[in-house]
């Protein structure tokens, strides 16, 4: 049930953290490796997705610290991942663009990135961010700002250097 | 204002949440800063970009591999809480001083000197035992003649049919 219900959403977190297939296929099935034996501690007063997402977030940090000289490159956008996007957004610039703010992801710091992939990614409330980092309201506010920031000016450089800007 | 002091304003200002104040400060701001109203259109792209990264469709391989993980976790979890068992921690205790003292007897090298005081050891001590069983039998005799002893002047007794009187004896 829990595979069922949360499997797809960790996962995601994973891969769009650590920025590879395989590598967010393993650090899923670790966070469901803690997601069992943490159950006991789990607290019903809290909210469950909340509780899952900082334990996700945890790992995904702390495996990212330990491993840090291995997570110099994300995997291609590659379009086997790419869903089509719904709209009339979905031109060819904004392909690029997304292709590019995914490899800047890999640029920010941790939590930097984990802001902003709640944020912005998973569409999370600056509430619901600010729970699953169990950080102050403008804390994240401001990380997230400068997250974006960030990757706006990868955005700029990388346009800058391929002369498409 | 300054650019610097624009930019923490303007993830904000694209979501609407300044006050109307702070609106009209960052956009006379930008309309005199080219560079800054730059970067707002680059953060809004930006922000459409990352909105567009898609949700990936968890594998079959791992969707099992994460089912299969709460039947793993009970199989380990019997074995290690078997392991740590209280009542078997004594004979745990006792296994390790016995393979330390077995270890200490196979690699030392006066072996041959050991065996011989253990052998001697348990003459000694078999013959120590022998001795004791034989005293223990000549004991067993001399308890077994005092107590015959007792039972017959018991017995003679007046109380018990006997013709003595153990009180006015004397």
């Amino acid at each position: 049930m829990l595979v069922n219900a949360y499997s797809r959403r960790v996962f995601n977190l994973a891969y769009q953290f650590a920025g590879s297939y395989q590598e967010a296929e393993d650090l899923t099935q670790d966070i469901f490796m803690k997601l069992y034996s943490a159950l006991g501690k789990y607290d019903f007063k809290k909210n469950f997705t909340a509780w899952l997402l900082t334990l996700a977030k945890n790992h995904l940090i702390d495996t990212y610290r330990k491993t840090k000289w291995e997570k110099t490159h994300r995997d291609e956008f590659d379009d086997r991942f790419v869903a089509p996007a719904p709209g009339p957004e979905s031109g060819l610039i904004h392909e690029a663009d997304r292709k590019l703010v995914w490899e800047g992801l890999g640029e920010l710091a941790p939590e930097t990135r984990m802001a902003v992939i709640l944020r912005d990614i998973q569409d999370k409330s600056y509430e619901e961010v600010s729970e699953i980092l169990d950080l102050p309201l403008g804390t994240v506010k401001s990380r997230i700002n400068r997250g974006r920031l960030q990757l706006a000016k990868v955005l700029k450089d990388r346009k800058e250097g391929s002369h498409d800007l | 204002m300054t650019c610097e002091r624009i930019e923490g304003l303007l993830s904000a200002y694209l979501e609407g949440e300044l006050s109307k104040t702070e609106i009209a400060l960052v956009e006379s701001h930008l309309a005199d800063c080219s560079n800054c109203a730059a970067l707002v259109a680059l953060l809004g792209r930006t922000q459409k970009a990352l909105a567009g990264v898609p949700e990936l469709e968890v594998s079959p391989s791992l969707r099992a591999r994460l089912a299969a993980i709460p039947e793993r976790k009970r199989k380990f979890s019997f074995v290690f809480d078997f392991v740590l068992k209280p009542s078997l921690q004594p004979v745990f205790a006792a296994a390790t001083i016995l393979m330390t003292l077995l270890s200490f007897y196979l690699f030392n090298p006066d072996k041959k000197m050991i065996d011989r005081t253990i052998d001697l050891k348990i003459h000694s001590g078999y013959s120590q035992v022998e001795k004791l069983y034989a005293k223990a039998g000549s004991l067993t005799g001399r308890i077994g003649s005092t107590a015959e002893n007792v039972l017959d002047s018991v017995k003679s007794w007046k109380i018990f049919g006997g013709n003595e009187d153990p009180i006015n004896k004397q």
